[in-house]
């Protein structure tokens, strides 16, 4: 089997999608639940839901296997279906959680930020932050406890058509409380990039997804094979100065989340030229990642074979 | 005329683009894509390497987009602006 290196990745389309699972009926259900009887009321019909996804929908299972499959090698048939139940479980309740802060305001959740202190030093460097995070836990609860920062968080983000979930933000009908930097714009935004780290804002990009048929990846060992991961905010980093700090969210309780400060990675001005030149600070964020998923294996959220090329899928 | 001889041979010995001869480069000689296969990432660099050797800052998308098509646009927005 060949593994995901760059060079494969730079012939690969997007192999993820963000595309809503549940129809825009279904999604309004939850809405109504969570107005009528707040979150335990939405997490019932959740738990029934998922059920019913997983044991009735084989392409759930398949897409959470790519994962667990890596994650728990020696389970059986049973238990790799317990599995799949629990991380689309917990899939389900960061999607729910979303809601619920949207539609019941910040307040119904708690989010505890370790590193908080750290962090302003950070920023007090001035050199703008840029924050590399992944699909894991739930990263818009990261967003909104960015506040205390007092300066603009912008995002690279894409947002697909058949993406129908809600940002919290939606359901009051608010502003968008980051700016949304668009990675299929000119030059896959980077001149944007620039300018908001310059400015001494804060730029979150996604360390765990290639967008499109991104060439800028290199490969690291995440949980015993190559993947393919984006190493342009390592680039931009180096270009710019900008400190690079990794900050993820976990579910910690029914109403709780915790963000951490997980690792801080500096990238030298002018490491060299080239996807291996990035290599090591690329790999200091998938080991993170791996972390994570050691200490939260039902958190991670891509249901996509990371660890598959071109070639794989014929 | 100056600006792009100057720009081509930045080009290439800033951006490691060795195995490229000026000679092989002109004012229409299309930067990104299929010219001279600079990458969005090759921007960023790109834009710190135009504010060293000419003191020039690209600051956002409505600058960059026209500037950012040949190696002639670029060599235009150059001398405009260290003109003014």
């Amino acid at each position: 089997m060949q593994t995901n290196t760059p060079e494969n990745a730079a012939k690969t389309t997007r192999r993820w999608s963000s595309r809503s699972i549940g129809s825009h009926l279904q999604h309004q259900i939850f809405y109504v639940l969570i107005r009528m009887g707040g979150r335990r009321a939405a997490y019932l019909l959740l738990y029934l839901v998922v059920l019913y996804y997983v044991l009735l929908c084989p392409s759930v299972r398949r897409k959470s296997g790519h994962y667990l499959r890596r994650r728990f090698p020696g389970r059986g048939a049973f238990g790799r279906l317990l599995d799949c139940y629990r991380m689309s479980l917990e899939l389900g309740k960061a999607l729910v959680d979303r809601a619920v802060v949207g539609i019941l305001g910040p307040a119904s959740m708690d989010v505890e930020l370790v590193g908080r202190e750290r962090l302003l030093e950070i920023q007090a460097e001035n050199r703008g932050i840029i924050l590399v995070t992944a699909h894991v836990g739930c990263w818009q609860a990261a967003m909104s406890a960015l506040g205390f920062l007092q300066t603009p968080v912008n995002m690279l983000m894409q947002r697909e058509p058949g993406d129908i979930d809600r940002h919290y933000f939606e359901h009051q009908g608010l502003d968008c409380p980051y700016k949304i930097i668009d990675p299929q714009g000119f030059l896959g935004g980077v001149l944007e990039m620039m300018q908001v780290l310059k400015k001494g804002e804060v730029l979150c990009v996604m360390g765990d997804r290639v967008f499109g048929s991104d060439k800028n990846t290199v490969s690291a060992q995440f949980l015993g094979a190559e993947v393919a991961f984006p190493y342009s905010a390592y680039k931009l980093a180096a270009t710019t100065g900008a400190p690079i700090v990794v900050l993820l969210s976990a579910k910690t309780g029914p109403a709780s989340y915790r963000l951490k400060l997980a690792g801080e990675i500096r990238v030298p001005s002018r490491p060299g030229r080239g996807a291996a030149a990035f290599a090591p600070y690329v790999t200091e964020f998938v080991q993170v990642l791996e972390e994570y998923t050691r200490e939260q294996p039902y958190q991670f959220f891509n249901f996509y074979d990371l660890w598959s090329t071109p070639d794989d899928q014929g | 005329m100056a600006t792009v001889a100057k720009l081509k041979s930045i080009l290439i010995e800033d951006m490691n683009l060795e195995d490229i001869a000026p000679e092989e480069l002109n004012a229409d000689t299309v930067l990104f894509g299929e010219g001279l296969g600079l990458d969005s990432l090759d921007a960023v660099e790109l834009v710190v390497v135009i504010q060293k050797h000419f003191g020039v800052e690209i600051k956002d998308m409505e600058e960059g987009r026209p500037a950012f098509q040949t190696i002639g646009t670029l060599a235009a927005y150059i001398d405009e602006k260290t003109a003014a």
